[in-house]
């Protein structure tokens, strides 16, 4: 325990020394720094519950430390440098320590032994990338800001709530396999759904990330979601629900990405596309499948950080990242274009790139347990991805219709980041040997097989040609200045007018029904006091005797009633 | 940022001075009748060599390649299907939304390639 600490607290602490660091570089090199440190230090470490704090009967597990969490600490500090080389241009204060203190989150989270500590980062993850969005600075993204809060925010108050009802049925805190049933599990369950963003829990994913920054986009789309992929793989692995849950994953975002404009969308809507196909690992749940998650997790990160940086180049360049804007780049930003290609390359999963080798161990993982329509699904789902993230996305930024757009190459720290990231992608999927040694469970796999490359070819090879024959016979719907309506519709517009007319309609019977009795009651007051009152016709037959008679009266009936009891 | 359509070769990045290739019609065509080829190729390779598979869907020859084509055009065509139910003006949500907002430009480097 002397020897180690939470990895957590070196990016905490990192965030603390860029305060005291002067703007420029010096922070900038910090910010490489402390992701390096950190990876160093993930790679050393020994396996186990390495630092326990007791706290109110309670053991808080640091550093619980396998096989699982370690690869997905490994990708994550990998995809903090690789976030922050982009960012080396960013002087914004508050976007440097949000991404230094978000990276440490989830890394503290995925290292969490216990749903307490787990509960703790999962919030913090909510509220330090929430700062990525605001670090916009306009009112479109100050509101967006704050719906993403409320749905993470959320997330953590279930996440709460489920692990306060957990442990007082079973006891204990500690997380790991659960069994769906009480009212605690699934609401620890549904906890992660909304961040893995299930389909109906997903549109937060679609709503924020494009209204990030153009270096906070491409941070968050490294964290949030695959931490989520991680407690689910540690919690609920093998639970049936999840592969027909990842199953519809995968395949309703693909085609809100075909008629999207906005390209970082398209990739958010890709990237919801990308978890499905994890969450199906998960709910397999046998050693080859939860290998495949862990597998496309790692290379998930870098390919979708990879297309997010090179949307993200573009839009730094021109100021916008709508198809329908943008188009032949190619000629004065060809090194952004490759990149953006090997990107594509890679989560379409062209072999000799890192999707190849990821996704294929949970198709493989579908079909061998039988599971054919899931297996149907996420064949269509990898064909609809190549469409439009593979095809969709380079040929509207670069190629397609000429904008007229000349804009510089992008900036030398982008490429560098850009280029890391693409070698990366391209080595994993040649070499595919040293990610498989870091899976949880040993790896008795083969991807380069003849008839896996030929198949994979002809699938999408195939796309394409349907890409081009749409193309070219004009029937591949233009890119569009608009916006599509999903779920979001119902609280954005669906909710507020129901509410709005509900609340009309109701006020409206609230004031007619007061109206009326507040009427009624003023006429009988009226009558009253004009057969009563003291100009009243009865009031001119009162005695003055009569009350001493009801008194008598009163008195007696006391007595009466005394005298019975 | 300039609009010129005849850029001149000089002042493109080398990599870019290579793709401009890409520019003419006839090259674009090339590039198409090449991807044709390859699809024939890819699936007469059905035949030429023993598929290792796991269902018996996967030996109906070329049934990646009908499944990716097919699949693809009926997704591409629902979507269009889609549009018409859910597409709204760039604005519908405007001002609690990004979408028709301009990005800041303090926050960009715009900068067009010949300086």
């Amino acid at each position: 325990m002397a020897e180690t600490f939470p990895i957590a607290f070196l990016f905490f602490a990192g965030a603390a020394g860029l305060l005291a660091l002067p703007k420029g570089h010096a922070r900038a090199a910090l910010l490489l720094a402390v992701p390096v440190v950190a990876c160093l230090f993930v790679w050393s470490l020994p396996e186990g519950n390495l630092w326990t704090v007791r706290f109110f009967n309670l053991d808080l597990e640091f550093m619980r430390v396998d096989r699982l969490s370690r690869i997905f600490a490994l990708i994550f500090t990998i995809a903090a440098f690789l976030g922050n080389l982009y960012a080396w241009h960013v002087r914004d204060t508050v976007q440097q320590l949000a991404a230094l203190l978000y990276a440490g989150s989830a890394i503290g989270a995925v290292f969490a032994g216990d749903l307490i500590t787990l509960f703790f980062y999962w919030e913090g993850t909510a509220i330090t990338s929430v700062f990525l969005i605001w670090a916009r600075r306009t009112e479109g993204a100050y509101h967006t800001g704050v719906r993403y809060l409320i749905v993470q925010v959320g997330s953590g108050v279930l996440l709460l709530a489920g692990a306060a009802l957990f442990y007082r049925e079973s006891g204990s805190i500690a997380f790991d396999k659960m069994t769906l049933g009480s009212i605690g599990t699934w609401l620890i369950f549904l906890a992660f759904g909304i961040k893995c963003a299930f389909p109906l829990l997903h549109n937060w994913l679609q709503d924020a990330y494009p209204a990030a920054t153009v270096t906070g986009t491409v941070v968050l789309s490294a964290f949030t979601t695959k931490l989520a992929v991680y407690a689910l793989a540690r919690g609920f692995p093998g639970t049936e629900m999840l592969i027909y849950i990842g199953a519809v994953m995968t395949l309703f975002p693909i085609f809100f990405a075909v008629i999207e404009n906005d390209l970082r969308r398209v990739l958010a809507y890709s990237l919801n596309n990308q978890l499905g196909f994890m969450v199906v690992g998960i709910g397999i749940g046998t050693e080859l499948s939860l290998n495949g998650t862990a597998a496309h997790a790692f290379a998930h990160i870098l390919y979708k950080a990879l297309l997010f940086m090179s949307v993200g180049a573009v839009l730094f360049r021109t100021g916008t990242a709508k198809g329908s804007e943008l188009g032949g780049l190619y000629k004065t930003m060809p090194l952004t274009m490759i990149f953006c290609v090997i990107g594509a390359a890679s989560i379409s999963a062209f072999p000799l790139f890192s999707g190849f080798i990821s996704k294929s161990l949970i198709l493989s993982a579908a079909s061998h347990d039988g599971y054919y329509i899931v297996w149907a699904i996420l064949l269509f789902a990898s064909a609809g991805v190549f469409h439009h993230s593979g095809i969709k996305i380079p040929y509207f930024a670069f190629f397609a219709h000429d904008s007229g757009l000349r804009p510089k190459e992008a900036p030398l720290h982008m490429l560098l980041a850009m280029g890391l990231t693409a070698f990366l992608c391209v080595a994993i999927g040649v070499f595919p040997g040293p990610l498989y040694a870091l899976l949880p469970f040993d790896v008795d796999y083969v991807p380069y097989t003849t008839t896996h490359v030929v198949t994979q070819l002809q699938l999408l090879f195939f796309s394409a040609l349907a890409f081009t024959v749409l193309m070219r016979t004009g029937i591949y719907p233009p890119e569009l200045k608009s916006v599509n309506l999903d779920t979001d519709w119902t609280y954005r517009r669906l909710m507020p007018v129901l509410i709005g007319s509900v609340s009309g309609v109701l006020s409206k019977v609230w004031a007619a029904q007061s109206n009326f009795t507040q009427t009624r009651i003023r006429a009988v007051i009226a009558r009253l006091y004009h057969s009563h009152g003291p100009e009243g016709r009865m009031a001119q037959s009162w005695p003055t005797g009569s009350m001493v008679i009801w008194i008598a009266v009163l008195l007696g009936f006391t007595l009466i009633v005394n005298f019975l009891s | 940022m300039s609009i010129d359509q005849n850029d001149k070769p000089e002042d493109l990045p080398t990599l870019g001075r290579a793709l401009l290739w890409l520019d003419t019609k006839k090259n674009v065509d090339r590039i198409v009748y090449g991807l044709y080829i390859v699809c024939a190729i890819l699936f007469t390779a059905d035949f030429l060599y023993h598929k290792h598979v796991y269902l018996g869907v996967e030996e109906f020859p070329g049934f990646y390649a009908l499944y990716g084509f097919f699949m693809c055009a009926a997704l591409v065509i629902s979507a269009k299907i889609m549009r018409l139910f859910l597409k709204r003006p760039e604005d519908y949500y405007a001002p609690y939304d990004v979408e028709s907002e301009k990005y800041p430009e303090d926050q960009l480097e715009r900068k067009t390639h010949d300086g």
